[in-house]
């Protein structure tokens, strides 16, 4: 368990909608300082910007998709050991699977729970070394 | 299709009817002898009968006279006598039902009767010739040696019974010759027996052809017999034979039938995947005429030259293994050089001596099915994420205005949105059943099992559903211990299971009554049992309950809320999890649903 509280956010995640709601939920709710980024294209920076503690990952988005940035992430350095949780609407188990397989943190299911968003990324948190 | 009652056919005589008629002459059967030589005896006996009154009147006439009137009146009684019981004897032979396993007792009665007609002779021989003159004399002598030579004939069939016979005919005679004291009467004494010897020498004689006669009869009939019983073998077996082959040849149009007719692809090849024969169904699926592939090799004509399931080297071992390959899919080249997928069973035909016999391949063209299958993939998926991305903003936003995070509101302003919120859950919901119970149907759904307890399980559901049951105004309890047992189960699954079932229970409960959990184990089970004082199951929906998209009345659904897939999917979670699930009426009114589940065996502790 990381001896910091949880604080700064990183999502990436195309739908304006989403990230309104997400925004809202990690702010209000959670108490977190959180950055959206909407293209993937240019989330590298973003989040090499931004440092965040952690950062959430859309899996389905156009150009490049969650697990293609998640791969440009492990290559890049200062990046390399930055926990990633997936948010994601597929359904599938072993896509699920695939995910956890790769070296994700965690993965969550959309739809989420805007209360409960903070508290199941804090728990994820947790359990990291 | 094939007949098991047939009998196996072989065409070579039995052992048994062989070994017999082999030894069939050496072998005749000793009683059926017997009642032959019986027969043959009794069959005499009305000539003889006849013989013995005829002579018996002839010398009783010619014997007449005053002096010895008495004598021959008593000795004419006594033919009679003697005539009239064999008489009696001969037709108790003739009424006789058995006269094989009797033939001992008809032989000794029939000695009887010979040793009483000799000894009818004898006396006439002893007691009439010392008392008549010469003529009557010679008369006398004619007549016995014509009785003792007709004997011959007449027992032909048993010589000893001949020898009796003749024996009481000449012993007195032979006395009464010899005490006579004329000396021709002493020399004819010394002549007598020396006839009677001879006489018996060829009754003996003529015994032994008899016999040998009665024997090769025997043997004869039997081989007869034999060839008769043979003879009805071979035609049973040209019957069984002909019946067989009746059956094959209607299996075999039955066969050609399902082959012609058969919606899917057949072909026959030999070991070097020779084409032999194929259906119409192959020559509709590849493009090819019959006449154009046979004799052309499977191998290099019906497979693209890339292919890589069903090389040369696969299918040499195929034949070397021999033994049938189901569910293979290979790549297949149509005439026009379409590519199509199809699904092979290959079985080898090995007859009884386990020789290769041919080749037979059943396909199916599943170009269409796997493009079917990817698309209805593609849909959920994209389905699945399609609809769940607006929703999520929906519900996300709905459950910020609820929960006051974004400010306050009020009035009907909170109670519409709450509406919106709990309606968008319903949908998510729906979608997420539809997910479950497509994935569950193509069997494409997997578990995760892990151990987890029992009562913190329960605990858990109760807690989650809580304010669910809080709108219906229903109380969720626990009714009695919750036994400490653990499970090997999907924890996510089980609890949607219990969330089904008690949300279903509170929906269907009447405001301010309880639903009651309760749990119970017996012989390695655990059952869950949910009980609600609902309006109970209508009748005609219990058989139905379990199945898709049941709802027991329109109504009530769009009152209540639900997909009609909760509890059949909760049915298949169960089953999958090597449970069961059922309801009964609960007594008192309302209705319990159970599930059991199996408790791991080294975690009861209670």
């Amino acid at each position: 368990m990381p001896d910091r509280p949880l604080l700064r956010i990183c999502y990436v995640e195309d739908d304006e909608d989403i990230q309104r709601v997400a925004r809202l939920a990690l702010e209000r709710v959670g108490k977190m300082e959180v950055s959206i980024i909407g293209d993937p294209t240019v989330a590298l920076e973003g989040i090499l910007a931004f440092k965040p503690d952690l950062v959430l990952l859309d899996w389905m988005m156009p150009v490049m998709d969650g697990p293609t940035l998640f791969k440009r992430l492990r290559e890049t350095d200062g990046l390399r050991d930055l926990p990633v949780v997936f948010i994601t609407a597929k359904a599938s188990q072993r896509e699920l699977d695939e995910l956890r397989e790769m070296g994700a943190a965690g993965v969550l299911s959309k739809p989420f729970s805007p209360k409960d968003l903070p508290e199941q990324l804090r728990a994820i948190w947790r359990t990291l070394p | 299709m094939t007949s098991g009652s047939a009998a196996p056919v072989t065409l070579a005589p039995t052992r048994e009817a062989s070994a017999r008629a082999e030894d069939a002459p050496g072998h005749a059967d000793p009683q059926r002898v017997l009642a032959d030589r019986v027969e043959q005896l009794y069959g005499q006996m009305p000539l003889g009968m006849l013989a013995h009154l005829l002579l018996g009147g002839i010398a009783t006439y010619e014997l007449w006279d005053q002096r010895t009137r008495d004598l021959v009146l008593f000795w004419w009684g006594l033919v009679l006598l003697v005539t009239a019981a064999r008489a009696v004897l001969y037709y108790g032979y003739r009424a006789s039902g058995n006269k094989l396993v009797e033939a001992d007792q008809w032989m000794r009665w029939m000695a009887i009767s010979a040793l009483a007609s000799g000894v009818t002779w004898g006396f006439a021989g002893a007691v009439f010739f010392p008392s008549h003159p010469d003529e009557q004399q010679v008369f006398l002598a004619f007549l016995l040696a014509g009785v003792t030579s007709a004997g011959i004939p007449a027992y032909a069939a048993s010589w000893p019974m001949f020898a009796m016979y003749a024996g009481a005919i000449v012993l007195p005679f032979t006395y009464m010759l010899g005490t006579f004291g004329n000396r021709l009467f002493t020399e004819i004494a010394v002549l007598v027996p020396i006839f009677y010897l001879i006489n018996v020498g060829i009754a003996y004689r003529l015994n032994r052809v008899f016999l040998s006669g009665y024997r090769l009869r025997h043997a004869y009939d039997r081989l007869t017999e034999d060839h008769t019983r043979l003879n009805k073998q071979l035609e049973q077996q040209i019957e069984d034979l002909l019946e067989a082959r009746q059956e094959v040849e209607a299996s075999g149009r039955k066969l050609t039938l399902f082959a012609e007719r058969a919606p899917i692809s057949v072909i026959e090849m030999d070991a070097n995947s020779t084409i032999l024969e194929m259906n119409p169904a192959a020559e509709h699926m590849l493009g090819y005429s019959t006449l154009e592939l046979i004799g052309r090799s499977a191998l290099n004509t019906l497979f693209p030259a890339d292919e890589a399931t069903l090389t040369p080297q696969w299918w040499a071992g195929f034949v070397a293994r021999r033994e049938p390959v189901t569910r293979l899919r290979v790549r297949c080249l149509r005439r026009d050089g379409l590519e199509i997928m199809c699904e092979f069973t290959i079985t080898p035909l090995i007859n009884e001596s386990g020789d290769l016999v041919s080749i037979i391949a059943q396909c199916q063209d599943i170009t269409q099915q796997l493009e079917a299958e990817r698309l209805k993939k593609e849909f959920t998926s994209t389905l699945s994420h399609e609809l769940r991305t607006p929703l999520t903003s929906i519900i996300g936003s709905l459950q910020l205005v609820n929960s006051g995070v974004v400010g306050d509101a009020s009035g009907e302003i909170a109670e519409l949105s709450s509406v919106a919120e709990r309606n968008a859950q319903r949908l998510l919901d729906l979608i997420n059943d539809l997910l479950d119970i497509d994935k569950i149907e193509s069997g494409k759904f997997t578990l995760q099992p892990e151990r987890m307890r029992l009562d913190e399980l329960v605990q858990e559901s109760l807690v989650l559903n809580k304010s669910f049951a809080d709108r219906f105004r229903v109380a969720l309890e626990v009714h009695g211990e919750l036994p400490d047992v653990q499970l090997h189960v999907d924890r996510k699954r089980l609890m949607q299971v219990m969330t089904n079932l008690l949300s279903n229970a509170a929906k269907f409960s009447p405001e301010g009554s309880a639903v009651e959990v309760s749990t119970r184990c017996s012989e390695g089970m655990v059952r869950v049992a949910i009980s609600d004082r609902g309006p109970g199951i209508p009748e005609d929906f219990r058989s139905r309950i379990f199945t898709r998209f049941a709802q027991a009345d329109s109504t009530t659904t769009r009152h209540k809320g639900g997909t009609g897939l909760g509890l059949a999917i909760c049915k298949r979670l169960i089953e999958m999890m090597d449970g069961r699930i059922g309801f009964e009426d609960r007594p008192g009114g309302g209705t319990t649903f159970h599930f059991e589940l199996p408790v791991m065996a080294d975690a009861v502790s209670t």
